[in-house]
């Protein structure tokens, strides 16, 4: 890609002031090369409270207003998986630069129309699958491209948790409006895994388990098998459906010609123990959203994107492959091969 | 004393699990004393090339002797129906050499399953992967995967419904379905040679089983030291031998009659390992209806 000009201060429009948005705001307020512009929530009351957290930027809950400030050169969207096809359509149509959060839509169709739309504009979308820029992420790529182990032929990601949705209402929970858990979570780990692996996937089979309770509406419990052209293979797994609802736990294997990478449960952890029992002290630094968010700069002025539009695109498509498994019970098909 | 007779010193490839294995633990075992004289054992220890196990074993059962058998048991589902079915009607024991689910550790870990401490499970993922030696010229599926599939058959004590399989026999991917919801997903094959385990060893062995209640890690390769010297980091087992433990309940099996471990056992992981060769070849998952 050509160098791009850009402002010396690039401007920030932040959409959707939930749960995830701190961690945005953080790496905005970190960067030497950006600041925060303004905020957009529909709920009146949270784009206010948020603005006013932050430096009493101004805030709005209608997204065009919002798109056309003078001072808003790139958006950041952190609104649920549903909303993603429409904002990003409306930002591409501004001309806006995008960093969205994951996933890029909760359909094939709609993924792909979107990577059109941008393309079309010649504006950098990126999305915030942020676990290729945690540091645990970057080690494994980095040790596969270097060939410590050889030639990968099989990778386990497993990121567990028991810590539920927060009600029936929440929008997660919702297949409509998250997707599905496969689209919702299970794409950071799809993604991941198929990044390390280099790999051209070809097919994808999965099981699923409603755990928590018989009523939920999606998958609490995925396991997202995917086979690729050159014969590896990933085992993914994804949970909310553990227990104790405390439980928390990540740990990776990958298994080359020349030998194995393995990060286990405690691999970046302290332990802490104490009268509740043993708990873990994670190590500081490791978190990669000021990463993410330098990076997507970087694209911007021209540098070749760490997240490739159409990785992001293949992630709705393994994600969708995974629901799609699990309600027929076979291997579906993926990329060429479908 | 227990008289045993070693019947053969072959197997899958090179391997000599006979003089390896059993030999040592059958000489050292306060129970057993070798012998030379066939006729006078009341066991024989079959380690023959698996294409001629099937019939080396039967005739053993026709003789009324006990059997301790080199895994796999046999080499068809078929054929291990038959020694069943053979050794049931001659009142002897068959007892197949699936000594990895008496690993202390995982040994340790069925009582706790069994014992409901992770409430009722509803997974299990585990990985056995063995490093350098030899590869098995029949592939790994056929000569490796009989060990977890056998450890994870312990813990869960729940018929297979259906067996999926990718990745190729010497890696393989097992995707296994059982009664009541209940899944387990087993990677079991050969490596390259590490510096820190030795020829053949386990490099990773371990077990997740995770309940409605709980959650259970397991590594098989504990209990262990380890040690680190300027060659690098090994482990040093620290635990009970594992071939020790199979011949405990052999001798338990031929005082009582009844063993902890059979036949039935080597049935159960032949079909869980024939149904895989099939997914393999189909790509599709196999529904295994008869198992019960
Ligand atoms: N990368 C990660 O690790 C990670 C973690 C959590 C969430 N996420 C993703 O971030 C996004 C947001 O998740 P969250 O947990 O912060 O959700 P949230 O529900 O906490 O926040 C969403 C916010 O968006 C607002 N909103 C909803 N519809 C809108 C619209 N059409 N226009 C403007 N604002 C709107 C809501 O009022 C709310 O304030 C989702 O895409 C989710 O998948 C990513």
């Amino acid at each position: 890609m050509e160098p791009r000009s850009v402002p010396s201060s690039i401007g920030i429009l932040l959409v959707g002031a939930g749960f995830i948005a701190d961690v945005h705001s953080a790496a905005v307020a970190a960067s030497s090369r950006a600041h925060l512009a303004g905020i957009v929530d529909a709920d009146p009351g949270r784009a206010a409270a948020f603005a006013r957290s932050h430096g009493a930027v101004p805030y709005t809950v209608d997204l065009a207003e919002a798109l056309a400030w003078p001072n808003v050169d790139a958006v950041v969207v952190c609104t649920p998986n549903d909303t993603h096809r429409r904002i990003g359509a409306q930002v591409a149509a501004a001309g806006k630069h995008l960093l969205i959060e994951k996933p890029l839509a909760t359909t094939l169709a709609d993924a792909r129309a979107l990577a059109a739309e941008f393309a079309a504009a010649g504006r950098v979308l990126v999305a915030a699958h942020s676990h290729r820029h945690h540091a645990y992420g970057r080690a494994v790529k980095e040790a596969i491209e270097a060939g410590a182990v050889g030639r990968p032929r099989h990778a386990r990601l497993a990121i567990l948790g028991g810590w539920i949705w927060t009600g029936w209402d929440a929008w997660a929970a919702d297949p409509v409006r998250s997707g599905g858990h496969a689209l919702h979570n299970g794409v950071h780990v799809l993604d991941l895994v198929t990044w390390w692996l280099g790999g051209d996937p070809v097919r994808v089979f999965a099981r699923g388990r409603r755990q928590t309770a018989a009523e939920l509406r999606i998958y609490d419990y995925l396991e997202m098998v995917v086979e690729y052209a050159d014969g590896a293979v990933s085992v993914c797994e994804m949970s909310r459906a553990h227990r104790p609802g405390s439980f928390g736990l990540r740990e990776l294997l990958v298994t080359g010609t020349g030998g194995v990478i393995r990060q286990d449960w405690d691999g970046e952890s302290s332990f802490l123990h104490t009268e509740g029992g043993t708990g873990l002290v994670p190590a500081a630094g490791g978190d990669g959203f000021t990463a993410q968010f330098e990076s997507w700069l970087d694209a911007i002025g021209g540098a070749p994107s760490a997240m490739p539009v159409a990785d992001a695109v293949r992630a709705v498509e393994l994600g969708v492959a995974v629901e799609e498994s699990i309600a027929s019970g076979r291997p579906v098909a993926v990329g060429a091969a479908a | 004393m227990i008289r045993v007779y070693l019947e053969g010193s072959a197997g899958i490839g090179r391997q000599d699990h006979q003089n390896a294995m059993y030999r040592p633990a059958f000489a050292a075992h306060p129970a057993f004393e070798l012998v030379t004289d066939k006729d006078k054992a009341d066991v024989v220890s079959v380690a023959v090339a698996l294409d001629r196990r099937a019939e080396t074993i039967a005739d053993a059962i026709r003789a009324g002797k006990h059997v301790l058998a080199d895994k796999p048991l046999a080499a068809t589902l078929a054929e291990c129906e038959e020694i069943g079915r053979l050794a049931a009607e001659r009142g002897v024991l068959v007892v197949p050499a699936h000594h990895q689910r008496f690993s202390p550790a995982l040994r340790s870990a069925a009582t706790a399953v069994r014992g409901g401490r992770v409430g009722l499970p509803w997974n299990v993922q585990c990985d056995f992967l063995v490093a350098g030696g030899d590869p098995a010229p029949t592939g790994e599926l056929v000569n490796l995967a009989l060990y977890p599939i056998d450890v994870v058959h312990a813990m869960l004590g729940l018929p297979v419904r259906r067996v999926h399989a990718v990745g190729d026999p010497d890696l393989v991917t097992l995707l296994v379905d059982h009664e009541h919801g209940v899944t387990s997903t087993i990677l079991c094959g050969r490596i390259a040679e590490l510096a820190d385990v030795r020829s053949s060893g386990l490099a990773v062995h371990r077990y997740r089983v995770s309940g409605s209640h709980g959650v259970l890690a397991v590594d098989a390769a504990k209990p262990a030291l380890r040690v680190s010297t300027a060659a690098g980091t090994t482990g040093r087992w620290t635990g009970p031998s594992t071939v020790d433990a199979l011949l405990d309940v052999l001798a338990a099996g031929v005082r009582t009659g009844r063993a902890a471990l059979g036949v039935a056992d080597a049935v159960h992981a032949q079909r869980v390992v024939e149904a895989a060769q099939l997914s393999l070849d189909t790509g599709a998952p196999v529904p295994l209806e008869s198992e019960n």
